[in-house]
């Protein structure tokens, strides 16, 4: 599976405010789209996600998996998203959350993927609890594993460790990176800060409406 | 500031309510009265019709809400829905029922367009014996205030963004339009609109002035019982009706209660549905769509037939339209009630207002959960029990037949709903702005004027055309506290609907209905932002 962006470009009230951009992400890849807030950035990842909205509007191609996108809503692109903020669903417990967006079947076996994933996020004995009685780094795993038991194809990032103090970032981005490349699904991250990278993976830098490499 | 800013919002609102609370417990002792309201040969029937209408009434009124709601969430006609709610909720109840009658009657304007024939249709189409037209008229003009109390918590600053992202967030999840508002939406939304709701069912339940035009008569509701018996002469009737209203006030308390019960029990079954993973579903459009004209249909020919009727003196069956027009019914009006009632709803509005604004500025937001709590006790609780209790109070005082008192009892639930309308906007006011305006050398009346002020215009000026509305509609405290030497307009309505005069009927309804409209408009015009 490969996330694949032909001349997507992006317009604010028609004008254009990204440049037509060409981009493939390979399964298991990560790569960080760098810019300055009000860059287009965020923009761009609400066009992948399929929820951009006026006065935005998008050209070009995005495509997973050799299929196209384009006019698909959001619910039917199996895109995961991780957000600045961990939205956690308030009414509901830490299980019912993972329980929220896991493809239906049979109960004893979507619970026992909710306690695996419980599991993995090291919060067995969590599940019953409301999400505000969480600290910052349990509800950020938390909304990890919610969006990766919803079985995903490709994975947006949104500076998705901003909010989290500095020494939790750097616990929190490792076990983000390594669930992703474990499930080998595309990724794409958009951020201001280069410390949220992944080692190894491309960099691109999106300035006055033009990508570069790093 | 002073603590003292709390004085007039509690000797002048909440005072006068709880003391009138107070004064039905020796009523609640007399054991004459209580005999006499179990011997009344027409109360369980009139208990049973007027729950029933209570109950249906909320139950449509929530359905069609919600399907409103849910079918144009996030949608470009969420705003335009949201100023038709506005100018619905603005039409008094007295005139949308009596407008309603005369749509729906036998003769009414309905036959005319679909049945036709030589003479009208023998259906009993007003005050039924089954309380159908009382119970669609109260769920037809309850919805637009469910859908405020909805707008209100969808549309309020960072929950409403936070209940957006979440949706964003479901979708990423999988889920479709409908199952993401099922989902995420539904449920804090009825959490913040269970006092609505049940605003909603006492208001429907115990009625008045809806029930004497569109209600049943053998038996009435248990309202039209009492408010005979309020209004009788006889104290011990008085003090029997007050029994009733005991009653009729328990009754609704258990019928609450029962509800919170039943839904504590269906819990675990609701939670079940909310995990049980993504879903297809779409958000109800097409239903919304379809409801919602059918519902505004109804209230615009509710108005029209108004209009049509109080031009013409004569209207034989079956034209559509009358044969000639006339401005007589008009020029017959006696005008003394609405000049009383512009005044009273002005000053009694103005009041509530500054009330409000003088607790809000002078008080710490954690003393607030106690006058909304009050609020909502005036709202909550049947107008026959705060008024009917008003009225012991007020009479060794001389307040009874006096202009003070009438404010007094307007006050009651016009500050409340100004109080529950401000309280959010209000206290999430950035006070870093003020802050900043002090920090620029302005003092603290100049920081408020020029900053504070302008920036809470869009709320100020919301809550006073509620709270001008509300008080132009009430019909149960104006009758009991005017005492017979005061008339306002919704008396007067009263009054000619139970004659024959339609066309001064009619025109009259009218003249209720236009002030609260202007309110909403004059404050739709002053609370516009400078820019968007």
């Amino acid at each position: 599976m490969a996330l694949r962006l032909e001349n997507v470009s992006i317009q604010l009230s028609g004008r254009p405010l990204i440049q037509p951009l060409s981009l493939d992400i390979e399964p298991g890849e990560t790569v960080t789209l760098m810019g300055v807030s009000g860059s287009g950035k965020s923009t761009l990842l609400s066009h992948v996600a399929g929820d951009l909205e006026p006065p935005f509007t998008a050209m070009g191609q995005v495509s997973l998996d050799g299929v196209a996108l384009d006019g698909l809503p959001p619910e039917k692109r199996r895109i995961g998203r991780l957000f600045q903020d961990d939205l956690l669903f308030p009414h509901l417990t830490v299980a019912e959350n993972l329980l929220f967006g896991m493809p239906r079947g049979p109960r004893p076996e979507r619970l026992a993927k909710v306690a695996a994933a419980l599991a993995e996020a090291g919060l067995l004995g969590f599940g019953d609890r409301p999400p505000n009685t969480l600290s910052g780094g349990q509800r950020a795993r938390v909304a990890l594993m919610r969006a990766l038991v919803a079985e995903p194809r490709a994975m947006l990032l949104d500076e998705p460790f901003s909010k989290l103090d500095a020494d939790l970032r750097q616990t929190m981005r490792s076990f983000v990176f390594e669930h992703i490349a474990a499930r080998r699904i595309p990724c794409l991250m958009v951020t201001h800060d280069k410390a949220d990278a992944p080692q190894s993976g491309r960099v691109l830098l999106l300035r006055e409406g033009r990508v570069n490499h790093a | 500031m002073s603590r003292l800013g709390a004085v007039p919002l509690l000797l002048l609102w909440a005072l006068p309510l709880l003391l009138a609370l107070a004064m039905l417990l020796p009523a609640a002792l007399d054991g004459a009265a209580w005999r006499m309201a179990l011997a009344h040969p027409q109360l369980w029937p009139a208990l049973a019709i007027s729950l029933g209408a209570g109950t249906v009434a909320a139950l449509i009124a929530t359905m069609l809400s919600l399907v409103l709601i849910a079918g144009f969430y996030n949608s470009r006609t969420w705003h335009g829905l949201q100023a038709l709610a506005a100018a619905g909720l603005a039409v008094p109840h007295l005139a949308f029922a009596i407008g309603f009658g005369f749509l729906v009657m036998p003769s009414g304007l309905l036959a005319r367009l679909l049945v036709g024939g030589e003479a009208p249709p023998r259906w009993v189409t007003v005050q039924d014996p089954w309380g159908i037209a009382l119970t669609l008229a109260l769920a037809l003009k309850e919805s637009p205030f469910l859908l405020c109390a909805g707008f209100a918590v969808l549309s309020r600053g960072d929950k409403a963004g936070r209940i957006r992202a979440e949706t964003r967030a479901a979708a990423s999840l999988g889920h479709a339009p409908g199952s993401a508002f099922l989902r995420v939406v539904l449920p804090p939304l009825l959490r913040e609109l269970r006092w609505p709701l049940a605003i909603v069912f006492v208001y429907g339940a115990t009625v008045v002035d809806m029930a004497l035009v569109l209600g049943p008569t053998q038996p009435p509701t248990l309202a039209t019982i009492i408010w005979r018996a309020l209004n009788d002469e006889d104290p011990a009737t008085n003090a029997m009706g007050i029994a009733m209203t005991l009653l009729l006030t328990m009754a609704l308390t258990a019928a609450l209660g029962g509800v919170a019960l039943l839904l504590r029990a269906a819990r675990r079954g609701l939670r079940g549905l909310l995990t049980a993973g993504p879903s297809p579903l779409r958000s109800p459009r097409v239903l919304a769509t379809a409801l919602g004209i059918l519902a505004l249909a109804v209230l615009t020919l509710a108005i029209l037939v108004l209009v049509i009727l109080s031009l013409s003196p004569r209207w034989p069956y079956p034209a559509v339209l009358p044969p000639a027009a006339s401005i007589a019914a008009w020029m017959n009006m006696t005008l003394a009630p609405l000049w009383l009632s512009l005044a009273l709803s002005f000053a009694v509005a103005a009041a509530a207002v500054a009330l409000a604004v003088l607790w809000f500025e002078t008080q710490p937001p954690a003393r607030d959960r106690w006058v909304i709590g009050i609020a909502l006790l005036a709202l909550a609780l049947p107008q026959l029990a705060t008024a009917g209790g008003q009225y012991r109070l007020f009479l060794p005082l001389g307040l009874t037949g006096a202009l003070f008192g009438l404010f007094l009892a307007h006050l009651t639930p016009v500050a409340a709903y100004v109080l529950i309308v401000l309280a959010g906007p209000y206290r999430a006011f950035d006070r870093r702005y003020v802050a900043a305006a002090r920090a620029l050398s302005a003092p603290p009346l100049t920081a408020w004027l020029r900053v504070k002020l302008p920036l809470l215009k869009a709320p100020l000026s919301t809550a006073a055309a509620i709270g001008f509305a509300v008080a132009v509609a009430q019909y149960v405290p104006a009758q009991l506290i005017a005492a017979g030497r005061w008339s306002t307009l919704p008396m007067e309505a009263v009054t000619l609907s139970s004659g024959g005069n339609r066309p001064l009927t009619a025109a009259f309804a009218l003249v209720l209905a236009a002030p609260p409209l202007f309110a909403f408009l004059a404050a739709a015009l002053l609370g516009r932002p400078r820019w968007r």
